[in-house]
């Protein structure tokens, strides 16, 4: 379904190329997260057990395996992983930033749709219209305050273990928020042109229990 | 933009309706406009009922809950002017950037590793070997199977998928009628949002948490934590196990359903063996917290990992090829969820800082509204929300609101959240948004009305169960007051 009058593969490709980086870029944060904080969990866990068996092992006597113990805590602690959680954190938020604008274009956002699947598709249109440009006007909003935010900050301000600038962590609000922005219009202008609402719940697709929104309308 | 009914599908044309729809909305904002400009006066109580209603309108065009969440409060802050609207940009920063909220993205990550990694067949064979040969064996195994992976899973969802998927056309092979097993699987899957590790749970934590309210004696009431919480899901979680459980046994006996061979002890044990890793992680995952080895939310990227692992390399279900996909999937799903709870976070921001929620607990004291009939509103009005909202939506917007309240009447947090999590599970197994039933009639190609039908022995169960918890909070309470958790 292309978002663009048709033949224009320019713009089209481009379309395609910020799909696959939105899903690539959300793929990354989310797998490097859940490994961060799982080594950093090992790491705090093994330090803390090397000291108990260092000093099981000397209370009985020996002092080879003491010692080794000593060395895995020592060299365990001389990594500094304190930062792991933060850092962690801060690649959720921007996951959930790109991944709500990547659940626009999916349509998983979940509403409210008993009222408006009891309306002919004619009457619903003007409807789901109104909700998708309330879409766009918040993320718009939010883009904006969040932009006005980040530039009015402090450029030495920084995060409290990364020490990384606070602007550059914050960047996700704006960011996030026009895209999401853009996707809300990219799915308005779609159903103007195909009357197709994109539409799952809980990322199931029932099979023969499509919404009524998800089809085409006349 | 959930689901519907087909009766509700059934087209009518109904362009006023629609007009209406979108009209309400906009002749509110006006309202608010009018407001801010001083031609017209409205008192604090008009604003805030002016709030509610505002978002209640904005929902009802079946706009993103998340959206009409923001575009409220933009609007209400609009009115007030007195707060910088720039804060709310923030706000939405600063309410997820939190470890403890992390704890949901891991452990939807998890379930949707486990779903597709082979884990629920395995679990599915061990409980059969257990009970099958039981009367109604495969849906009592179909009831256990649900139990134990709501236990390493967190989501109800990701429970129906992964055991009603493999179990249903297997019931129905062995001669059940289809009802019975669309109807055991459908609400047994709902002791995901119960059994800990629970999104639901964690998310009401998150949306209680930091809140101060004053208890009946002035002294300020705590919120729950999330370890407090997944130690309470545990009994409430087994008895509602058991109570679908009798429901099954007792439907089959009276209708002599087919029962299983009986397994030879080497069958169950290999059984056991096979699904030995799937349910290590619930050792992992409750011993890990209960110790104090992990915090919820290391123990959900323990689970994450360790679901990865198993899926990967020791059950050899999920191809490397397919991690991308299954990340994908847990990551939009996630920041689904995040997204709400970030516009929820400034929505209750603002009912706190108006100081709503204490005034509806002053007037509800001055009523002369006692524990009872609180807790029997609460009920309705949980009940009547979960037709048409998905639970972690209304668990965001209602817990803030009933927090305060509860505190006030001397109804502990702990017991308040697993309340709301019963009354969650009852929402996911009826009509008109029940997501179990929809996931129930995509596997069984069954009608949703039918399905309805269905489910009435287990849903009737479940709302016998709903009342016990909520009028006898030792349900709750019980376990982590002798573990020595709470006070």
């Amino acid at each position: 379904m292309g978002l663009w009058p048709k033949g224009n593969i320019l713009l089209d490709v481009l379309d395609r190329i910020l799909d696959r980086l939105e899903e690539w870029i959300i793929c990354v944060l989310i797998g490097a997260a859940t490994c961060i904080t799982f080594v950093a969990v090992v790491h705090r866990y093994g330090a803390s057990n090397a000291v108990v068996f260092a000093t099981w092992a000397s209370a009985h006597g020996l002092t080879w395996l003491s010692d080794a113990a000593d060395w895995l805590y020592v060299s365990l602690t001389s990594i500094n992983l304190s930062w792991a959680q933060e850092l962690a954190t801060y690649m959720f938020v921007w996951m959930a930033k790109f991944g709500a604008a990547l659940g626009v274009r999916t349509g998983i956002h979940v509403g409210v749709d008993v009222f408006v699947n009891r309306l002919s598709p004619e009457a619903r249109k003007p409807v789901i219209m109104f909700a998708l440009a309330c879409g766009a006007l918040f993320t718009g909003i939010i883009g904006t305050l969040g932009a006005v935010y980040v530039y009015e900050l402090d450029a030495d301000q920084v995060s409290q273990e990364l020490e990384w600038p606070s602007w550059i962590i914050y960047l996700c609000i704006p960011l996030g928020s026009y895209l999401m922005c853009f996707r809300f219009l990219q799915v308005m202008w779609r159903y103007q042109q195909s009357g197709y609402v994109p539409h799952q719940a809980h990322g199931i697709e029932y099979q023969g229990q499509q919404a009524p929104v998800a089809e085409p309308a006349q | 933009m959930t689901t519907q009914t087909e009766a509700l599908a059934r087209p009518r044309n109904g362009t006023i309706t629609a007009m209406l729809i979108v009209a309400i909305p906009i002749v509110l904002a006006l309202i608010c406009v009018l407001a801010r400009f001083d031609i017209i006066e409205l008192s604090q109580s008009v604003r805030a009922a002016l709030l509610f209603a505002l978002l209640l309108a904005l929902m009802a065009t079946g706009m993103p809950i998340s959206i009409a969440l923001g575009l409220s409060v933009l609007t209400y802050l609009f009115i007030l002017s007195s707060v910088d609207p720039k804060m709310v940009g923030l706000k939405l920063f600063t309410s997820i950037d939190r470890f403890e909220i992390m704890a949901i993205p891991f452990f939807i990550l998890a379930g949707n590793f486990l779903t597709s990694g082979g884990v629920a067949r395995r679990m599915i064979d061990f409980a059969t070997s257990m009970i099958g040969h039981w009367y109604g064996g495969l849906g009592l195994a179909g009831v256990v199977a649900c139990a134990l992976f709501a236990a390493i899973s967190g989501s109800s969802v990701a429970t129906v998928v992964g055991i009603g998927s493999i179990i249903l056309p297997a019931i129905v092979q062995n001669g059940y009628p289809p009802r019975f097993g669309a109807g055991v699987i459908a609400t047994s899957g709902a002791l995901g949002i119960l059994f800990p590790p629970s999104i639901n749970l964690v998310i009401f934590a998150v949306a209680t948490s930091g809140m101060q309210p004053r208890g009946p004696d002035g002294a300020i009431v705590d919120s729950a934590s999330v370890g407090q919480l997944f130690i309470a899901g545990l009994v409430p979680g087994l008895m509602l196990a058991t109570m679908l459980g009798m429901t099954t046994y007792y439907r089959a006996w009276r209708n002599d359903y087919p029962r299983m061979k009986r397994a030879s002890w080497g069958e169950c044990l290999r059984a056991f063996r096979d699904g030995f890793w799937g349910l290590f992680l619930i050792i992992l995952v409750l011993g890990g917290i209960y110790s104090g080895l992990f915090t919820p939310t290391e123990a959900a990227a323990m689970a994450a990992v360790y679901a990865f692992f198993i899926s990967v390399f020791v059950y050899k279900e999920l191809k490397l090829a397919d991690v991308p996909a299954v990340l994908l999937k847990a990551s939009s799903m996630s920041a689904m969820i995040l997204y709400i709870i970030t516009n929820a976070a400034v929505f209750s921001w603002l009912l706190t800082s108006e100081q709503i929620p204490q005034s509806m607990a002053e007037w509800m004291t001055a009523q002369g509204f006692g524990t009872v009939a609180f807790l029997l509103v609460t009920n309705i009005v949980l009940l009547a929300a979960g037709n048409f909202m998905d639970p972690a939506a209304i668990v965001l917007i209602m817990a803030p609101i009933l927090f305060p309240m509860a505190a006030r009447l001397g109804v502990h947090p702990v017991h308040l959240g697993i309340l709301m999590a019963v009354n969650m599970e009852v929402g996911l197994c009826h009509p008109p948004v029940g997501l179990n039933l929809y996931v129930a009639s995509g596997i069984t190609k069954m009608g949703i009305t039918e399905l309805t039908v269905a489910v009435l022995p287990w849903l009737g169960t479940m709302l016998v169960f709903l009342v016990m918890v909520t009028y006898i909070p030792e349900i709750s309470l019980w376990l982590p007051r002798v573990l020595g958790m709470l006070y």
